[in-house]
């Protein structure tokens, strides 16, 4: 079955500097979400969020291949096959998202939209309480995500055998080729 | 057994659950200021201190800001928040009757903002005083 297993390249240099960037921004945003003196910085980190979101989206379309939304685009049918495969302790392999992934995606997006948007709002006192109550839900279940995110790193590692967090770093995949993109 | 009778007793535990979560609401709603500060009180032990609370408002506890930083010496007026300048609403009850009302809304301003200005949380104690205090405003 290894046919073909050489390094790959799967995450563009603009996919790689924006996970970071987000990873960062997010984390800066969390721990100063609770104090008035860290204000700035917090809507700070929101504007950088929310400028890295729009990069992304824009780059779902035309950026590398396995870095468009079109590539990994998830089906019902693609997430039940993959979860199905998943509980069977035989998880179907991906180079790129694999199709649970990607809904996390598209939701770590969509709740960020919404935690920048509600937040821009409550800072500049439109939308009342009720702003301030979707940017607290968008941004803890930002936070929900994250962790399911950084488990599925750690099962899908353990389970491919393949590091992760070093291919977010470098790039660079040592697998096998399956499913080619772009 | 008609089709609404069916769906009467479907519905029945929907509605009571809806029913005691509206009832649940109207309580939470109906809180008023002197409810807070009997709870803080209870929570403290002991009775509160408008005068103590007055002390504790004004001046810094320990941290780069007091209470007064933002919402000033005379919180029956409009504040302004020390870092962005932004106006925030008199503190007050009875210069803004929406205070004190929300249970949720009280336990996260006093959890935010004593740790803004104390770099902990503030004892029951603290709470009950102040808001004694704000409570004498007129």
């Amino acid at each position: 079955m290894h046919t073909n297993e050489k390094p790959i390249r799967v995450w563009d240099l603009p996919t790689r500097l924006f996970h970071w960037s987000l990873a960062a921004s997010f984390l800066v945003a969390f721990l100063t979400s609770e104090s008035e003196k860290l204000r700035d910085i917090h809507v700070l980190a929101g504007y950088g969020l929310a400028g890295l979101i729009a990069f992304r989206i824009l780059w779902g379309f035309v950026g590398g291949g396995y870095s468009r939304f079109a590539e990994f685009l998830p089906t019902p049918a693609k997430v039940l096959g993959y979860l199905r495969s998943l509980l069977a302790g035989r998880p179907q392999h991906y180079v790129g998202h694999n199709p649970a992934g990607a809904v996390a995606i598209f939701l770590l997006l969509g709740f960020g939209i919404a935690a920048a948007a509600s937040g821009y709002a409550t800072y500049n006192e439109f939308g009342g309480h009720f702003m301030e109550e979707v940017h607290e839900v968008a941004a803890n279940g930002m936070m929900v995500l994250v962790v399911i995110h950084l488990a599925g790193v750690l099962v899908s590692s353990w389970l491919h055998g393949e590091n992760l967090v070093k291919a977010m770093i470098t790039g660079w995949k040592n697998t096998r080729n399956e499913n080619p993109a772009g | 057994m008609s089709g609404i009778d069916t769906l009467e007793t479907a519905m029945r535990p929907v509605l009571i659950l809806a029913a005691l979560s509206i009832a649940a609401g109207d309580v939470a709603l109906a809180e008023t200021p002197r409810d807070f500060l009997i709870r803080f009180e209870k929570e403290a032990g002991t009775a509160a201190s408008a005068e103590r609370g007055a002390r504790f408002f004004n001046s810094k506890q320990g941290g780069e800001w007091s209470c007064a930083s933002c919402h000033t010496d005379k919180p029956t007026q409009a504040g302004r928040h020390a870092k962005t300048d932004k106006p925030i609403g008199a503190l007050a009850p009875a210069a803004n009757a929406e205070r004190f009302t929300d249970a949720t809304k009280v336990d996260k301003w006093f959890r935010r903002n004593c740790n803004d200005t104390l770099n902990r949380l503030c004892t029951a104690q603290e709470k009950a005083d102040v808001t004694a205090w704000l409570l004498s405003l007129k």
